[in-house]
């Protein structure tokens, strides 16, 4: 039998000293907490001047054009700012979770940021975009308001404010290979997708061919984005205005079949990564041949993959669904946004309308950059249309954007897209892989996107 | 005769000395431990977004976590990694390191840097390597399974049951050489004098094997097998590089349900909950390993 010896008087027993350890966690804890809800408090703001610049993004394209941007706002002497931009480039994820990390931590945060569009619903969750993000509209005058294309302010704004201007209005046109479109054969104006694949089928059949291509890789989000635009040609989109989530519609079901048709018939090939290895391959192998893709692709898809097609690739309108539709899509896009409550708001704001707003410089985005401007009226520039773009044969490109430009649908986005990434990408592949129907993809989907956003709304 | 008596302050001191020189363990401790449990224990009754005030749930998490079907996916999917590890990677160690372990091995250490090697890789290359040999239409394997035998379009990343496969592949490619040095270590350990007393006896080579080596090596088993069981089970970067969790969910394991919560939904009370699971599901686990291995009992 042993006997347990009392501590004596005045020392502490283990127990105790356990005790106290756990008193002191929650102390922590609790003062922790309070930090956390803190909010770090807001200097008197800079209205003019030289002001320094916590520009954060995930392209050092950007922070090139901003900087031009500054100084051509200097030199003009349209701005009471000089700014001197002090960027951080991170991933486009970790640019959003990083601006939200400092935001808990009360300090540290950007004056001004990047947003990419597929990290963007983040801020859309609870009041994060409101908390963390300076309103525009109020900073705009209303006729350029006006002239913005709605397409590309509504997936920026929530709750009637506009949080972020986007970069671009990249619009979804079809890519083919001029001379290889010849060689097998295909013709290069059929008016719609289910000419394209009745042709794009033969020559597959005769010449291994595919006229496009889904990605079926481990980026669930590309995984969708493939169908989205498709999805929104035909007239469906993956979310309302509100919010609610609109998969079951004849419109999507005829998206999906045309895909997986594509996919079993083999005139659509599949690829694990659409900016990675697999397209790559796909491209230079000549197996890949036609693509429908936003703008963006030929300089960050097309030119670096496969350099030595130059002269060789064309863009046209999209073939349209025999149902209806539009002749293009939109996919992709940043928006820019300035920080709410700081001391370099304003400058920040100035910032983002000098670079985005004004005609000259959406011109020189375009040059620069490649992004379409997102204003209605620039389109008309006579100096956008008479670029001649040399990688694809000199065609005027600037033409067939402003062609369909007014054809473009509007989008809105969730805070639960990236739960609709997840589940709609199984079922996506399970249709292509023949394992559901295209309808009953959509159903499941959609009966589990309800599952997991039952109770975070 | 006097006897010098310490003053009451002075022993005080005295008697709060020891407490002061291990002071700065618990208090790391308490910093690094209690108050992250503690404060995953309050967010997981919580509905947070990341940004104000978390909203008390009470146990809403919890219950919404029973009827999730993802999240049982994941534990699914996790409890097969486990299995995977346990039963496939573990073994195959042993049995590699038996095999390292014969006498007269030539260029023994060659062997062993070359399993080890794997470990010191960075997961990013790991990834990049294994997509593109698991691709299915441009991949390596692919590509060498239809030159050998006219067919190969497997689609071991896109396919959900070769999904799992290509991911625990690549857990045995990466970990078997780590847990090999372990048991080969523990294998050099073992006295000769065993072996050949087991020879004397007659024993055939199965009989010496689990007569002699295995109670032999039996600590450095229940490591192995604690350390297997707690890092499969909150595996996260092979699925996560290589599938994405996908194709769907039939790789997302709890780990990664429970980065998919927090980093990308902005669910932290929900993420945190997951993660309060996963950490009684460890740790209960792990209890019961180390009272069926008797850790920490015997000598």
């Amino acid at each position: 039998m042993t006997h347990r010896i009392p501590p004596p008087p005045g020392t502490m027993s283990r127990r105790g000293l356990l005790r106290l350890g756990g008193g002191v966690g929650a102390a922590a804890l609790l003062g922790g907490a309070l930090s956390g809800c803190g909010r770090a408090a807001s200097a008197e703001p800079v209205t003019s001047g030289s002001v320094n610049l916590a520009f954060w993004t995930h392209d050092q394209a950007y922070v090139d054009f901003f900087e031009t941007a500054a100084a051509n706002a200097e030199a003009a002497g349209d701005s009471p700012f000089r700014w001197h931009l002090a960027p951080t480039r991170a991933g486009a994820a970790d640019v959003v979770t990083k601006t939200i990390a400092q935001a808990i931590a009360g300090r540290g945060t950007p004056d001004v940021a990047g947003l990419e569009i597929g990290a963007f619903p983040r801020f859309l969750r609870g009041e994060i975009a409101a908390e963390l993000l300076e309103p525009l509209e109020g900073h705009i005058d209303a006729d350029v308001r006006d002239d913005l294309l709605p397409s590309r302010t509504a997936p920026f704004t929530k709750d009637g404010h506009l949080y972020a201007l986007d970069s671009d209005a990249p619009l979804v046109v079809y890519y083919y290979r001029e001379p290889e479109f010849a060689r097998v054969g295909l013709p290069t104006d059929l008016a719609t997708w289910d000419e394209l694949a009745e042709a794009g089928r033969r020559a597959h059949e005769r010449h291994g061919v595919a006229i496009g291509a889904v990605a079926v890789g481990s980026d669930l989000g590309q995984v969708v984005q493939i169908f989205d635009m498709l999805l929104m040609q035909s007239g469906g989109r993956l979310f309302d205005e509100d919010g609610t989530l609109t998969i079951e519609t004849p419109e999507a079901e005829r998206a999906l079949a045309f895909l997986v048709r594509g996919v079993r018939e083999g005139f659509i090939t599949t690829v694990s990564d659409f900016y990675g290895p697999g397209m790559q391959a796909a491209l230079k192998s000549g197996e890949l041949i036609g693509q429908w893709m936003a703008t963006w692709y030929k300089i960050y898809g097309l030119m670096p993959n496969v350099p030595e097609q130059s002269g060789q690739w064309r863009i046209r309108p999209l073939p349209v669904f025999s149902d209806g539709g539009s002749r293009t899509s939109f996919t992709g896009g940043t928006g820019f946004a300035a920080l709410t409550g700081k001391r370099n708001t304003l400058a920040g704001v100035e910032l983002v309308t000098s670079a985005y707003l004004t005609p000259a410089e959406q011109i020189r985005r375009f040059v620069d950059l490649g992004y379409l401007p997102t204003r209605r009226s620039v389109f008309d520039d006579p100096q956008l249309l008479e670029i001649e773009d040399e990688y694809c044969g000199g065609q005027r490109m600037f033409e067939v954007y402003r062609e369909v430009v007014d054809e473009a649908p509007v989008f809105y986005l969730s805070a639960d897209k990236p739960i609709l990434d997840t589940v709609l990408s199984g079922h996506l592949l399970r249709a292509y892989h023949g394992d559901s129907s295209p309808a009953e993809a959509l159903r499941n989907a959609a009966e589990d996107f309800r599952g997991q956003t039952r109770n975070h709304d | 005769m006097t006897t010098l008596q310490a003053t009451p302050p002075a022993r005080r001191r005295r008697q709060l000395a020891p407490y002061a020189f291990i002071a700065p363990f618990y208090v790391l401790y308490a910093l690094f431990m209690v108050v992250p449990i503690g404060a995953a224990v309050y967010l997981s009754m919580t509905d947070w977004v990341g940004l104000g005030t978390p909203e008390f749930v009470g146990l809403r998490n919890f219950a919404d976590l029973a009827r999730d079907t993802s999240f049982h996916k994941a534990l699914g999917n996790s409890l097969i990694f486990v299995l995977v590890s346990l039963f496939i990677i573990v073994p195959a160690a042993l049995l590699i390191a038996q095999a390292l372990n014969t006498r007269g091995l030539r260029a023994r250490d060659l062997f062993r840097v070359t399993f080890f090697l794997p470990m010191v890789i960075s997961p990013i290359v790991i990834a990049l390597v294994y997509s593109l040999v698991f691709d299915r239409q441009y991949g390596l394997l692919n590509s060498v399974l239809r030159a050998l035998f006219g067919a190969g379009n497997t689609d071991w990343l896109g396919d959900p049951t070769m999904a799992k496969v290509s991911v625990s592949f690549v857990l045995l490619w990466r970990w078997v050489g780590y847990l090999t040095i372990f048991f080969l270590a523990a294998l050099q350990a073992v006295p000769r004098e065993r072996y050949e007393a087991a020879e004397l006896d007659g024993a055939g080579v199965l009989r010496t094997f689990s007569a002699v080596t295995l109670p032999a090596i039996r600590p450095v088993t229940a490591f192995v097998v604690v350390t297997s069981f707690i890092g499969s089970a909150q595996l996260f970067d092979e699925p996560y590089l290589i599938t994405g969790g996908g194709p769907g969910e039939e790789t997302l394991t709890v780990a990664m349900f429970v980065y998919r919560s927090a980093f990308e939904r902005q669910q932290f009370g929900y993420a945190a909950a997951a993660g309060l699971v996963l950490f009684v599901i460890v740790f209960g686990v792990s209890q019961i390993l180390n009272r069926l291995f008797s850790i920490g009992r015997i000598s």
